[in-house]
């Protein structure tokens, strides 16, 4: 967090508790600064986005993300879970905090990357189609997250670029395959009974590795894509509360309540929360914030969906735009 | 309020729409007389860009001699003293001068001194002995307020200041011995790249918005609330207590607004590049307020590139 002087800080929170409310940008307080996204940045990957928060188109600056996923095959026997698992982490570029020492710059990797973990790798999130073959091999999600700079409002960034290189993601089709002996050492009946005893070590499920699918595309996107979340973080100057706080912002700001929201037909579902920073909160305004907060995420994921619904279109086009040419 | 936008499609891709003719452009030759480098010619250069010949010129800061040619090493403006050439970067630190005003931030409180953030390659450092304390310009310091620095300036406190003078390591020393300087409050800090601003008269400017502006050289510009001519520095309204007061005052809500529309601005002219002045903040100030139904304030880049396309057409 960078530092302020005591001055700047009572300015801004002044600002926030003025009535009517005034940010040191002039935004209203529930407004976010432009968020550009782009899916698809990562070639080797099965799923990537880029996002930035306020970065103007010459000027620079604004906090800026990178997404990426990739499937791995584990076996289950060695260590991997029936079913697959989905494993995120965070890494913070030196460049985004040039005042953070190393140590704290991990302490820092860490907590983002717990959080991030502990929401997306929830049970209840859990992609369905993460399997291969039952019992033995199944696929292991792998998110990478990459802060490039960090401007304020780092983790609404994280989980709407998480959210955008899940969506993205591709997972292969396979299709189980067994082995079988060659006909010609099946031929006496005295063999078979051989076969039986207890040395035999071709005694296995019939299904025994897989294949891949030649297919034109890159394979499937993965099931209940439309449940992972998005997060706000409502930045709580009491009893005031604002919505993408600037770096400066955020220095203000003794606390902030971070709730991460899936919206599902069924109705939203709360998939996580966070109090970050010092101070005291009571349970009628963390309950107000999660109803309040509940709102404004819809209104992230309804924008967020329909720029992720564009940038298919966008690629689509693209893609056969190249296709043409050749 | 949330909206999603695409980032500008990159020149790569604009390269691949169009096919492979690279080759041909490639061979544009950089070629530089004698009459080239002379001090009128403002000449801007790219890293790479060959300059002149090694024989008959030296090098100076912002190049490097290859294969007999000077080279230079930054994007810049390219300047000559006699044979001596250099390249002043564009984006750089800020290169302080005797006798400039300059906002830093106090980074850390030492024996009888502060160092100082100023956007500089070093921090500065600002000594106890060169700053008024309160009670008089005459007071003699004492060893109490060696006890209580922190009583003055403490760590992330902003400060306006002047470079008094420059160390051997090449450090600045600055000096508050003004009444005019000291800590800063009631405002906001925005910070541009320093080669934006200029040299000016005065870098205490006044918009007729009841907002005040300090200029700082190294490109960090505090954005405050109008004092009043008659409680200014020297006045009889005066506070001389109020100097290292970390209060701020009451704001009304027309100079908030003031304030952040000012640091908007700011922010557009310094992504466009324009250097600032206080002619310029104030036209594009009277025109954003005569836009004011459009975008209240916020400028988002169509009106940005509005804003810095009617500046162009006035002056």
């Amino acid at each position: 967090m960078i530092s302020l002087s005591k001055a700047e800080k009572s300015y801004i929170q002044a600002g926030i508790l003025a009535q009517p409310p005034h940010r040191s940008d002039g935004r209203a307080l529930h407004d976010f600064r432009t968020v550009a996204l782009e899916t698809g940045v990562a070639p080797l990957a099965n799923g990537s986005a880029r996002l930035t928060i306020g970065r103007s188109l010459r000027g620079g600056g604004g906090t800026e993300v990178l997404a990426a996923t990739k499937l791995e095959v584990e076996d289950v026997k060695a260590g991997g879970v029936d079913g697959g698992r989905v494993v995120c982490s965070v890494t913070c570029s030196p460049a985004a905090y040039p005042h953070l020492s190393s140590g704290a710059l991990e302490d820092l990797q860490y907590d983002m990357t717990t959080i991030v973990n502990q929401t997306l790798s929830h049970p209840s999130l859990h992609p369905s189609n993460l399997g291969i073959v039952k019992g033995q091999k199944s696929w292991l999600l792998n998110l990478d997250l990459i802060v490039l700079s960090d401007a304020g409002n780092v983790y609404d960034a994280l989980f709407m670029a998480a959210r955008a290189a899940l969506w993205d993601t591709k997972v292969p089709r396979t299709r189980s395959i067994e082995y079988k002996a060659a006909a010609a050492n099946r031929s006496t009946g005295g063999m078979e009974i051989d076969d039986a005893s207890g040395l035999d070590t071709r005694q296995q499920p019939s299904i025994a590795d897989f294949e891949l699918h030649d297919f034109w595309d890159e394979g499937e996107p993965l099931e209940g894509r439309e449940a992972w979340p998005v997060s706000v973080t409502l930045n709580l100057i009491s009893p005031m509360y604002y919505l993408d706080a600037s770096a400066q912002e955020e220095a203000a700001t003794p606390l902030r309540l971070l709730l991460a929201f899936s919206f599902l037909p069924s109705g939203a579902c709360l998939q996580g929360t966070r109090v970050l920073g010092i101070g005291e909160l009571d349970a009628k305004t963390v309950k107000q914030g999660i109803e309040d907060g509940e709102k404004y995420a819809r209104e992230v994921y309804t924008a967020l969906n329909s720029k992720l619904k564009d940038e298919d279109v966008r690629r689509n086009q693209k893609a056969s735009h190249r296709f043409a040419r050749r | 309020m949330i909206t999603f936008t695409s980032f500008p499609s990159t020149p790569a891709g604009e390269y691949d729409a169009v096919g492979h003719h690279h080759e041909t452009d490639n061979e544009m030759e950089v070629d530089l007389d004698d009459d080239d480098l002379s001090s009128d010619g403002l000449r801007l250069t790219l890293p790479g860009d060959y300059l002149t010949s090694s024989q008959a010129f030296m090098r100076g800061h912002g190049t490097y001699v290859h294969e007999d040619q000077v080279v230079a090493s930054v994007a810049g403006t390219v300047e000559r003293v006699n044979k001596l050439i250099t390249v002043r970067a564009i984006r750089t630190r800020y290169n302080p001068e005797v006798g400039d005003l300059v906002v830093g931030r106090i980074t850390e409180v030492q024996p009888r001194r502060w160092k100082v953030d100023a956007n500089s390659r070093q921090d500065a450092v600002l000594m106890l002995s060169s700053v008024n304390l309160p009670g008089g310009v005459q007071r003699r310091k004492l060893e109490s307020d060696e006890l209580q620095m922190r009583n003055f300036f403490e760590e992330g406190d902003l400060l306006v200041a002047e470079v008094q003078a420059f160390f051997s390591d090449g450090a600045m020393s600055l000096h508050t011995r003004s009444l005019k300087y000291g800590k800063l409050r009631n405002g906001q800090l925005v910070i541009i790249p320093p080669i934006l601003v200029r040299r000016l008269k005065s870098h205490f400017i006044t918009l007729p918005c009841g907002v005040d502006l300090i200029l700082g050289l190294n490109g960090y510009i505090w954005v405050s609330r109008h004092i009043k001519a008659s409680d200014q520095a020297g006045e009889e309204g005066f506070d001389a207590e109020a100097v290292y007061s970390n209060q701020n005052d009451d704001i009304d809500e027309p100079t908030r607004g003031a304030i952040a529309r000012v640091a908007n601005i700011i922010h557009v002219l310094a992504a466009h590049f324009v250097p600032l002045t206080d002619t310029i903040l104030l036209e594009a100030y009277e025109w954003s307020v005569e836009q004011e139904e459009a975008h209240k304030g916020l400028f988002q880049e169509d009106i940005a590139e509005a804003l810095v396309a009617s500046l162009h057409s006035r002056s």
